[in-house]
């Protein structure tokens, strides 16, 4: 379904990506993990389009090319990227926003949009998904959320929005154990055969949730090693040492107990 | 009457000259566009209201006073069936009745120092709509004064006035709308507020004159004790439009909030100049101003606080927020803070900024266009602004506007 081919990114002459191939199939689980600065969010917004980047190579899903795409085409196309640091926007509507982009997809593939009425079931089944109370929907675009709230909203995002692909890049991050417990089972909750997920992480514990199909490691933008869920256990055990065959300039890995960064 | 009225004011209005570049309040003002301004006494409009200009008097239902180039259209205006505690009544209708409602307006109080628009709105303003609440009363409905600009060949420029008067522990809803058609002249208002003790007024302006011409908008208000005054000016027409608030907290523990927003596209000038002063202790301001400016249009916040001696305990904070949507666009903010006062909390921040280019990527990314996602955010920004307004009609009046302005 998603097919990537020896991609690279580069910003202002510094290559970020350099060769990364990537096939997932429809309804897989792909986590891809990596130390800090290997390339993993710039992977994934190569995939949702941010300008900046120079890119070379290929990215396909469903065998249309994404990569001469604007990113509102790319999330018509069925890509959603679950953001690392959900951006704050003051003065708009949280159910205001999700029904303009679910409608704005809806008219880009020619379907009918849905009115306030019908769109209302549509969020209150997101919401249940993410355990959040309605207040929430007539709040700001994250503006002041906590950063599991700002978690949980991606969540409700993709439940509404009914990706074919989602990327979810460090959807754990900042997160304490009951809203990680949370956002996993929303994301389990919308796994299914037409859906295929990627999931970005930095430490092994939210696979103990949602338990990847493969697993890749990612080190200086090229994925190094693929393998089942086991390849996570052992990254826990002994880091990325094994891959990381020369210095990195980021801090040394912590604890996996100390993961909020 | 309004010939003899003139004649009163002549010897006033002999030394009077415009203002200059040169005076820091009119600093950015378009001076060749007040230039072409002509003032004179009030007359009956020869043109027929536009169904366009009718149908962008918001739809509030209730008591209000219309004037056509400074005259009463009682035919548009509705001054019967009003709730207890409330008068509506026309300047004239005021002089007959109750003339000492019209004293802080034309009395030898009006300070004359605050400009040549003031006085020629003092000989020629003469007439307009009094809102008065007797003590105790609070009014639900909002009262609506509406100032249609028309200009014809006769005159082009027209002058009102209003007067609102709250008694103690009164409460009321005034909205003033001035608007206009035609492709010169403009609007001169002047509006005189009394909150008495424990009073509370919101009172909210909608200028949205056409794109050619000037409104120049003045509100002095004076509150008493423990009175709350909240202001929400929503500042959108005229090549020049221009509302000043000179606001006094005269009683102690009075609260204004002072509400602003302005969005200017083509090459309007957007002016706020506000000067609280707070004349008593432990009383609270509020001023939060944001802009929108489009293409090559200007914004202008001069934004004054002057805590007098004995002012203590005085909390006063003032924002201006301003989004520039173009190269060309401009903002200007100028704080004036006077603090002759002990224990004052003194707040002032401004910032102009660009679309957030990360929000903006944002809402690309979950599939909103980049036309729609700019809108969401400058709507976003706004929203801020038109938040502050409790009235469901009035707040959609306004979206509405915002809307058109930025498609």
């Amino acid at each position: 379904m998603l097919h990537v081919e020896n991609l690279t990114a580069s910003i202002g002459g510094t290559s970020i990506l350099n060769g990364l191939d990537l096939d997932v199939g429809a309804g897989e689980v792909h986590a891809i993990m990596g130390p800090n600065g290997s390339g993993k969010s710039t992977f994934a917004h190569a995939l949702a389009g941010r300008d900046g980047y120079e890119i070379t190579g290929t990215a396909t899903l469903d065998d249309v090319d994404l990569l001469d795409m604007e990113p509102e085409a790319r999330a018509a196309a069925g890509v959603f990227v679950g953001f690392q640091y959900p951006v704050e926007i003051p003065g708009v509507n949280n159910m205001y926003f999700l029904r303009t982009a679910l409608n704005s997809v809806r008219r880009a593939r020619g379907e009918t949009e849905i009115g306030a009425r019908d769109f209302l079931a549509v969020a209150q089944d997101a919401m249940d998904l993410v355990e959040m109370k309605e207040g929430f929907l007539y709040r700001a675009v994250n503006a002041g959320f906590s950063g599991g709230e700002k978690k949980r909203n991606e969540i409700l995002q993709m439940a509404v929005m009914e990706p074919r692909l989602a990327v979810l890049d460090e959807t754990d991050s900042g997160l304490d154990i009951d809203a990680l417990r949370i956002v996993a089972s929303g994301v389990n909750a919308l796994r299914g055969p037409e859906r295929s997920m990627i999931v970005i992480t930095h430490y092994q514990r939210l696979l103990d949730y949602i338990k990847p199909d493969f697993v890749h490691v990612l080190v200086d933008g090229r994925i190094v090693e693929s393998g089942d869920h086991t390849l996570a256990l052992h990254l826990e055990d002994h880091g990325y040492a094994d891959f990381v065959n020369h210095d990195l300039d980021d801090a040394p890995e912590r604890p996996l107990s100390g993961a909020a960064r | 009457m309004t010939a003899t009225s003139t004649a009163d004011h002549q010897e006033m209005l002999d030394g009077l000259t415009y203002p200059t570049k040169r005076d820091e309040a009119w600093r950015y003002a378009p001076h060749d566009v007040l230039g072409q301004l002509s003032f004179g006494p009030p007359v009956e409009s020869s043109r027929q209201l536009p169904p366009a200009l009718d149908a962008n008097i918001p739809a509030l239902k209730g008591p209000r006073i219309v004037l056509v180039n400074g005259v009463v259209d009682l035919e548009r205006s509705e001054l019967s069936a009003l709730p207890a505690g409330l008068r509506l009544l026309t300047f004239d209708d005021a002089r007959r009745e109750q003339p000492e409602l019209l004293a802080a307006h034309f009395g030898s109080d009006v300070d004359l120092s605050t400009g040549t628009f003031s006085a020629l709105n003092v000989a020629f303003g003469r007439n307009g709509a009094v809102v008065h609440v007797a003590r105790g009363h609070a009014i639900d409905v909002p009262v609506q004064i509406v100032d249609i600009v028309l200009p014809d060949e006769v005159g082009n420029a027209s002058s009102s006035g209003a007067v609102i008067y709250l008694e103690e522990g009164a409460s009321a809803t005034v909205a003033e709308t001035r608007i206009g058609d035609g492709d010169f002249g403009g609007s001169n208002t002047r509006t005189t507020i009394t909150v008495g003790d424990q009073a509370a007024l919101d009172h909210i302006v909608l200028q949205d004159v056409a794109s050619t011409q000037a409104h120049l908008g003045r509100i002095d208000a004076t509150q008493g004790a423990g009175s709350v005054l909240r202001c929400h000016l929503f500042n959108l027409g005229g090549r020049y439009g221009r509302v000043d608030y000179d606001v006094c907290l005269a009683g102690e523990g009075a609260l204004v909030e002072l509400t602003g927003l302005y969005f200017g596209t083509g090459n309007q000038v957007l002016d706020q100049q506000v000067t609280v002063v707070h004349a008593a202790p432990n009383c609270t301001s509020r001023q939060a101003f944001r802009g929108i400016l489009d293409e090559k249009s200007t914004g202008v916040f001069n934004g004054g606080i002057d805590v007098r001696p004995g002012a203590d305990g005085t909390d006063a904070e003032q924002s201006n927020d301003n989004l520039l949507l173009s190269d060309r666009a401009e903002a200007n903010t100028q704080p004036r803070l006077e603090i002759l006062a002990d224990q004052v909390a003194c707040k002032h921040g401004a910032t102009v900024g660009q679309l957030d280019g990360e929000a903006l990527y944002y809402l690309r990314t979950r599939g909103i266009s980049e036309a729609d996602a700019r809108r969401l955010l400058i709507e976003g920004f706004a929203d801020q602004a038109i938040d502050s307004l409790d009235n469901e009609i009035l707040r959609s009046w306004i979206t509405e506007r915002v809307r058109r302005h930025d498609g």
